[in-house]
């Protein structure tokens, strides 16, 4: 395989790393002098227009290919989560044009689109190395975004906080990958499953798996490698947060799952009730059991919204997880529906936290109070993407729920082994009701002081909203939107 | 197969399809509604058409029933739990479909014409569609329950018509009494529809030798006898007879027909007096092979038809009888129509399909003629309907008058020119061949006579002499219908009678002209309606023929002369005389005119029983269940109590603990995010070991 050939195929990450350049280039070049409000919206029509192109390139490319030795692969289904990754990055960038804290414009929006190829290719990433590669771009960028806020000393100690407990991960990763190496003499997914197969679970693979999953517990902010997530998503600019919880946890999610099933398929053992074997399945398990019941617990007391967001993204990372208990292929696709429409109504729900903030000057619930009044657009949609995470049906996230949990009881007669932890998803996300309903009170319910003019929000971001909303609420209702279409994926993919 | 047969069932969903469309449209959408049902109602006709041709070609084949039968539900595993629906194309229902289609199209512009002013004319036209589109149904059916279904559905248009005027308490009141009289005989309409599935298997009419209508199954029913010694098959014709009585207003069943003419005119017309009320005939028509069915051998008449017949005839003469001393117009020709299908029952009885069917569609013509007529009157009357107030209304209706001249001809049996004569004549000479009885012939003479004079009253006080109606009031009327005004219609005071709209009369005249010339496919000399329709026994002109034609002219003329001597020579000058009749001795004219007291007798009877039953029940309700329920309600708030305790001190107390220690769970968790990096790392190295010796120690198990 030649490098043209290459090119070709990863045409779409090569647009979005050209348009990343491009929007710094115009940015520093010819809009220096302009407004801050005006270089972002151009910047974000830049990039928007680029990762459109993006997933054009990814339409109209081959649809199955594996290169450079098997390092990367390009199938119908990467393609898929490629397209939602692109679509929640539009949205993020979109979200973040009202943006006040930076006037590095070109800087930010190059950052996010750097971070989006990271994730992409993580996404198409067959062998470790190139895994921990991908990672790392995403991580590094995600660590710059999140310090972007300079005016915000919170937002530079939640970043070198990010930083450094990322950097620690990323080494108990990078020493467990080494040990897979050691144990099997490869670093191809497919070669290392092969070399395991039949030997058993000696200790050094047991330590490799735990580093492994410690690496990504952190990406996805499971309990107890999530502690960086509270003070990161409250001290980051809000567009940052959004963007952490959402491509950048669908892409981790996918290739999560990938190294857990694909890598490590001969040693998944049983988190069955009463049945344990060891084995990654049930250190997932206690790994996903703590993330809901401490998110779900830890966000009720929370004061400000974008903290309760990080818990309640740690309580959604456990139903996530819960997923990958299902070990067969079907789970990718409920788990790609439910990371991007969790990812969509998160991003929706920081935007409108963008909203208060810059209106009221902070996140703090009691900031909530009369919203509804100053702003019945953005309040309208709030209620609804804060319904989709509680899972109300028939908004999307009800549907999400609904299809991972039916994975993980369907296949054969070892699941109801796993109804243990289903039972403790559904009562904890019954406890998750209480805090998105706290929200919702503040916005509707309690009547405040009347600051009828302090919120005012353009057209543009009503827009942004309403689409959003509207999505979250088609998705719920036609769930084949989404899924018929990784359906097919799945069928032509075997 | 042909197309037509196939597709028959798009000539009843083409008005379904009008009625359901213009219940959605809003009310203000009149021209729309109006349109579209007058188009599906012209497309229905076009299709009736095309049917009654292809019927025309088929006819003379070995099997002229064509039909079309599908599996409609499976209620239970086998053949035989396969409950089929179909539909028929043979000569009766080609017959039935032309008339109604054509009759209802002339109808339903009429309609654009009666009901401009009314504020729900959208809502009438969404009710006439769904009325034509259940006729329709009853006429194509080729299975007794879909037929039925039908039926209900007629009776509801009906009744939903009868009161389309609701806020009229008489209308209300007319259309209950309509719905609840007609589902007496539909009670026994669908015994007989369970008794004949529980003896035939089915319900299909013609099935390929396997319906209920063919000779396997009428010679297992007619070989079982049951009560009274009744064959199975006559037991089953007379309880859907019932039924048919119930629709078609036989005596005693009638006494909703002359209420139901509360409704708008036109409704009158369509329903009351062509084509739902025909429905009954059309349906002793339809089962006539299960009625006619007898032992091999056997010379009489069997009792079914011979039920058909005494009703029929019975019904005939005291309907006329009843007209003869009314002075509502439309009451007048309700009884009229009473008498009429009384004829066509007695026809269907005494000679058969073809007699009672050719007086079904001639009189169909003629009657809705006579009502669109008087519809006309009534309207340009201002909403009159006395005759009394009218009279020399020809001078201000002169093609109201004309063509209800002929109406009148047609109904009376004028000799020779009109239809109605032959049509009668064909029953009168079926009566008088009747093996059992010469009776209902010499009723139906009666009749004959009866309805002469009463047609010759009427017009005589409506269109003769001076007209008596108030002249000096205020001209609401005019006011309200500026239509009128503006086509130039000559009116001569604002008050005075005027001429209808075109709308109105164009139909008037069409079916004038239809009322004459129908007449012509069924004499004795040509007699090839009785032949289409299966009969083949055509005799000519026989002295028997001519005889008995002579007697019914001479009848005829004998009704009409006395009601010309009697109203035509000496006008009446006030509203107020007495009517000529009030001379008869023994009170005669009162118990005309009061219907013989039936609907009193059913007021003292029936309804008082069923009141008193009401109370019965009632107080049963209040005594005994009453007290059942009140102790009930007492356990009911007994336990509601206890659950009310229950909940407040077991479940909220254990709920509030717990919510309160998940709180406290919530702040504890949070605790550990002590902000300090640090202690962040540490975790990592804590989670690990933990894991680990998790796993190792979980396997070891």
């Amino acid at each position: 395989m030649n490098y043209l050939e290459l090119l070709k195929l990863f045409a779409p990450e090569t647009i979005v790393v050209v348009t990343a350049l491009v929007v710094l280039a115009v940015d520093l070049t010819s809009m220096r002098e302009l407004e801050t409000r005006l270089r972002f919206s151009i910047g974000g029509m830049i990039a928007s227009v680029g990762c459109a192109a993006a997933i054009l390139g990814i339409l109209v490319i081959p649809e199955r290919a594996n290169t450079v030795g098997g390092m990367m692969a390009v199938s119908p289904l990467t393609q898929h989560v490629k397209i939602c990754l692109l679509a929640l990055t539009v949205f993020t960038v979109l979200i973040s044009i009202e943006a006040k804290f930076t006037s590095h414009v070109g800087e930010y929006l190059g950052l996010i689109l750097l971070a989006t190829v990271g994730m992409m290719f993580l996404v198409s990433a067959q062998d470790v190395l190139m895994v921990f590669v991908s990672l790392e771009l995403t991580s590094l960028s995600l660590y710059t975004l999140t310090a972007f806020n300079k005016r915000n000393i919170k937002s530079a100690e939640a970043a070198l906080k990010y930083f450094l407990f990322g950097g620690m991960a990323a080494a108990f990763m990078l020493f467990g990958l080494s040990l897979i190496y050691g144990l099997t003499g490869s670093t191809n997914l497919h070669a290392i499953a092969t070399a395991l197969a039949g030997k058993g679970l000696d200790p050094l693979l047991v330590v490799a798996i735990v580093m492994t999953v410690i690496g990504f517990g952190f990406k996805v902010a499971a309990v107890p490698f999530h502690l960086w997530a509270p003070d990161a998503y409250e001290g980051a600019p809000t567009p940052s947060a959004a963007f952490i919880a959402s491509g950048s946890k669908l892409a981790s999610f996918f290739i999560f799952a990938k190294i857990m099933m694909i890598g490590f398929a001969g040693a998944e053992g049983s988190a069955a009730f009463r049945s344990f074997v060891a084995g990654w399945t049930p250190v997932i398990a206690a790994v996903a059991a703590l993330s809901m019941i401490l998110g779900n617990l830890a966000a009720i007391v929370q004061r400000s919204v974008k903290r309760l967001l990080a818990y309640s993204a740690i309580a959604h990372a456990g139903y996530m997880l819960l997923g990958l208990m299902a070990n067969s292929s079907e789970i990718y696709l409920s788990l790609i529906y439910y990371a991007t429409t969790y990812g969509l109504a998160t991003i929706g729900a920081f935007g409108v936290v963008a909203l208060v903030e810059n209106s009221m000057g902070d996140d703090k619930l009691s900031s909530f109070v009369g919203f509804s009044k100053r702003a019945p657009v953005a309040a309208f949609a709030m209620m609804i993407f804060l319904l989709s995470l509680a899972g109300i049906p028939p908004l999307a996230g009800f549907f999400g729920k609904f299809f991972l949990f039916a994975a993980v009881l369907k296949p054969g007669a070892s699941s109801l082994g796993l109804l243990w932890l289903v039972v403790l998803a559904i009562a904890t996300s019954a406890v998750s009701f209480y805090y998105y309903l706290k929200v919702l009170k503040q916005i509707y319910v309690v009547n405040g002081t009347d600051r009828k003019d302090a919120t005012n929000v353009s057209w543009f971001a009503q827009v942004v909203l309403l689409v959003m909303a509207i999505l979250v609420i088609l998705l719920g209702c036609f769930p084949n939107l989404l899924v018929g279409g990784l359906q097919a994926c799945l069928a032509s993919s075997g | 197969m042909a197309w037509i047969v196939k597709n028959l069932w798009l000539v009843p969903a083409l008005p379904l399809l009008a009625a359901g469309l213009s219940a959605l449209v809003p009310q203000r959408s009149r021209k729309f509604s109006a349109s579209l049902a007058i188009g599906s109602m012209i497309g229905a006709f076009l299709l009736s058409l095309w049917a009654f041709a292809h019927a025309l070609q088929h006819n003379g084949h070995e099997n002229a029933k064509e039909v079309f039968n599908f599996a409609w539900l499976q209620f239970a595993s086998g053949d035989a739990g396969i409950l089929k629906l179909g539909w028929v194309l043979d000569p009766l229902t080609a017959v039935m479909l032309v008339m109604v289609t054509f009759i209802g199209t002339l109808i339903f512009i009429y309609s654009t014409g009666y009901m401009a002013h009314d504020d729900n004319f959208t809502r009438f036209f969404t009710f006439l569609s769904l009325f034509a589109a259940a006729m329709l149904g009853i006429i194509i059916s080729n299975s007794l329950l879909l037929l039925f279904m039908c039926w209900e559905l007629v009776g509801l248009a009906s009744y939903l018509l009868i009161g389309f005027w609701y806020h009229k308490p008489s209308a209300a009141a007319a259309a209950k009494k309509a719905f609840i009289t007609t589902r007496i005989g539909d009670v026994c309409f669908f015994l007989g529809i369970m008794w004949l599935y529980h003896q035939a298997g089915t319900l299909l009419f013609y099935d390929n030798g396997a319906g209920c209508m063919e000779q396997t199954a009428l010679l297992k029913m007619v070989t079982q006898t049951t009560y009274f010694g009744l064959a199975v098959s006559a037991a089953i014709g007379i309880l859907i007879f019932i039924g048919a009585m119930g629709k078609s207003g036989q005596f005693p069943l009638h006494v909703w027909l002359p209420d139901a003419m509360e409704g708008p005119t036109p409704v009158s017309a369509l329903i009351h007096a062509a084509t739902m009320v025909a429905a009954g005939v059309f349906l002793v028509a339809r089962v006539y092979p299960l009625m006619a069915v007898h032992m091999d051998g056997a010379a009489v008449e069997t009792a079914a038809l011979q039920a058909v017949a005494w009703v029929g005839a019975i019904t005939a003469v005291f309907a006329a009888s009843i007209a003869v001393a009314q002075n509502d117009i439309k009451r007048i020709l309700a009884y009229s129509t009473v008498s009429q299908l009384g004829y066509m029952m007695m026809g269907l009885g005494t000679g058969g399909v073809a007699v009672g069917m050719f007086h079904l569609i001639t009189h169909a013509f003629f009657k809705a003629l006579l009502f669109m007529g008087a519809g006309s009157v009534i309207h340009g009357c201002h909403e009159e309907q006395d005759i009394r107030k009218m009279g020399g209304i020809r001078n201000f209706m002169p093609a109201t008058f004309l063509t209800y001249a002929v109406g009148m001809m047609a109904l009376s049996g004028f000799p020779v020119f009109f239809s109605g004569f032959w049509s009668k004549d064909a029953i009168l000479h079926a009566a008088h061949g009747w093996s059992v009885s010469h009776l209902p012939f010499y009723l139906g003479v009666a009749g004959a006579f009866l309805t002469a004079f009463y047609m010759t009253r009427q017009m005589a006080l409506v269109f003769l002499g001076k007209y008596r109606g108030e002249k000096s009031q205020s001209p609401r009327h005019h006011a309200k219908s500026p239509l009128v005004v503006l086509k130039g219609v000559p009116v001569g005071g604002e008050n005075d009678p005027h001429e209808s709209p075109r709308s109105m009369t164009m139909p008037l005249i069409i079916l004038a002209i239809c009322a004459i010339a129908l007449g012509a496919i069924g004499t004795p000399a040509w007699p090839w309606f009785q032949s289409f329709l299966g009969d083949h026994h055509g005799e000519g002109f026989t002295y028997d023929v001519i005889q008995l034609m002579v007697t019914s002219t001479l009848v005829v003329f004998a009704g009409l002369g006395l009601g010309l001597w009697l109203y035509g020579r000496k006008q009446r000058n006030t509203v107020d005389e007495p009517d000529v009749l009030e001379k008869l001795p023994m009170g005669m004219h009162a118990w005309f005119a009061n219907k013989y007291g039936i609907d009193e007798l059913y007021e003292m009877t029936v309804i008082r029983f069923n009141a008193w039953f009401a109370r019965v029940c009632a107080t049963i309700d209040e005594k005994f269940l009453g007290i059942l329920v009140l102790l009930l309600s007492y356990f009911t708030v007994a336990l509601g109590w206890v659950s009310n305790a229950f909940d407040n001190f077991v479940i909220n107390l254990g709920f509030d603990q717990g919510c309160e220690r998940v709180s406290r769970g919530g702040k504890l968790m949070s605790r550990l995010q002590g902000g300090r990096v640090q202690i962040y790392l540490r975790v990592i190295g804590v989670a690990l070991v933990v894991l680990v010796l998790f796993l190792i120690w979980g396997g070891g198990k």
